[in-house]
């Protein structure tokens, strides 16, 4: 496991240049990163385990954290076994191109809602099939 | 006011809170012209014309030059699973068109003076301004599996969303470099500040499959709701989910 801190190290440091690649317009990453910095390792195990492979040799170990003109950068990564299955961003720079070089997809279970809306997107609607649609009840309401 | 037409095989429905109310007849009249001009079902059009080889290159308009080039950028960055040139299928721009046409539809709506009004095109969203003073458009987005039901709503001003899905005409995005059915994914919505991104990307991310999540994410100013065919939500965390 000692390996790994300078795979992590070396990780962020690889991420560096594209942050600092193109600097574009402040942009907030909302709090994609905070939840998992305060996440204690096993938790975060835990929670690898219900969103995908049901193993529960998981193991996560935090990289060490690196300062860069554009901000703080810090990543962890998930172990099965001695086999890095995920590198997951802890701490990343608040700016545009940062989020955009690691899309942070938050995972949930499908629900069915219903709710008052003003309008629907859906997959194209044609024509025959809007006069059962939810967008033609919106637009007959008004 | 509220106005619903049938163009380009679509219902179109525009509600307009303040403004000029002709100015939705010029929005529908662009629209009108779209269709006429770049549907690959009408051989006069333009898009028509050139896939017969009927013009030449110094005879394309810039507005077909931009669908061409805005389809040619798509076939480029999703490796080829979108592509405006399928076997079997004549040159088909539509996946760019719709969002590109309805964008330009809502742009005459803004400049002629309206600000606050919602542009729905067969599920494709434009949103300027608020339907009320301090509230945002509700912009549910359709369940994939049940068409009474919403999965999520979002909370949108002055933005576009997008869905691509398997629910309506069966299976009709390709993925180009297969030639087969797009896979992975059941739903794909895309929340952009134009509605020609959120629509091209939500199209050329579908037909990726289940890559085309992440890559949708990584596209500029676009926010992601997915729908994977095993029924998990993958979002980015910058989509404007309003709470119910």
């Amino acid at each position: 496991m000692k390996r790994a801190i300078p795979v992590l190290v070396l990780s962020a440091a690889g991420l560096v240049p594209v942050w600092l690649f193109e600097p574009g317009a402040e942009e907030p990453l909302t709090d994609v990163a905070a939840p998992v910095t305060e996440a204690p390792a096993q938790t975060q195990a835990q929670t690898q385990t219900q969103a995908g492979t049901p193993q529960a040799a998981n193991k996560t170990v935090k990289g060490k954290l690196i300062k860069t003109s554009e901000g703080d950068v810090q990543v962890q990564a998930v172990f099965q076994g001695t086999k890095i299955t995920d590198i997951q961003v802890v701490t990343a720079p608040n700016t545009a191109p940062t989020k955009k070089a690691l899309p942070l997809l938050k995972q949930s279970a499908l629900q069915a809602q219903s709710a008052k809306i003003d309008t629907v997107s859906g997959a194209t609607a044609t024509s025959g099939g809007y006069k059962q649609s939810l967008q033609s009840a919106i637009d007959q309401a008004q | 006011m509220n106005r619903v037409e049938h163009i380009m095989g679509l219902p179109i429905s525009v509600d307009l809170r303040d403004g000029d109310p002709s100015l939705v007849d010029e929005a529908f009249e662009w629209l009108r012209e779209a269709d006429a001009r770049f549907s690959p079902f009408k051989s006069d059009s333009e898009v028509s014309r050139l896939g017969r080889g009927e013009l030449s290159p110094d005879e394309l308009t810039p507005d077909l030059v931009e669908v061409l080039d805005l389809c040619a950028w798509y076939e480029e960055a999703t490796g080829g699973a979108f592509k405006l040139c399928l076997p079997g299928r004549g040159l088909d721009p539509c996946a760019v068109v719709k969002g590109w046409a309805v964008e330009r539809a809502g742009e005459v709506l803004l400049g002629g003076g309206a600000r606050n009004f919602c542009l729905n095109a067969g599920g494709d969203v434009f949103a300027a301004g608020e339907p009320t003073p301090g509230k945002p458009w509700r912009v549910g987005v359709r369940h994939p599996e049940d068409a009474d039901k919403l999965c999520v709503v979002l909370a949108v001003r002055d933005g576009s969303v997008a869905t691509s899905a398997f629910y309506e005409r069966g299976e009709h995005i390709i993925d180009g470099r297969t030639g087969e059915p797009a896979r992975g994914l059941l739903s794909l919505t895309v929340y952009a500040p134009d509605l020609t991104t959120a629509d091209a990307t939500a199209t050329a991310a579908f037909a990726m499959g289940l890559e085309g999540v992440e890559w949708a994410a990584a596209q500029e100013n676009c926010e992601v709701f997915a729908v994977t065919s095993d029924r998990r939500v993958m979002q980015t965390a910058g989509l404007p989910v309003e709470v119910c």
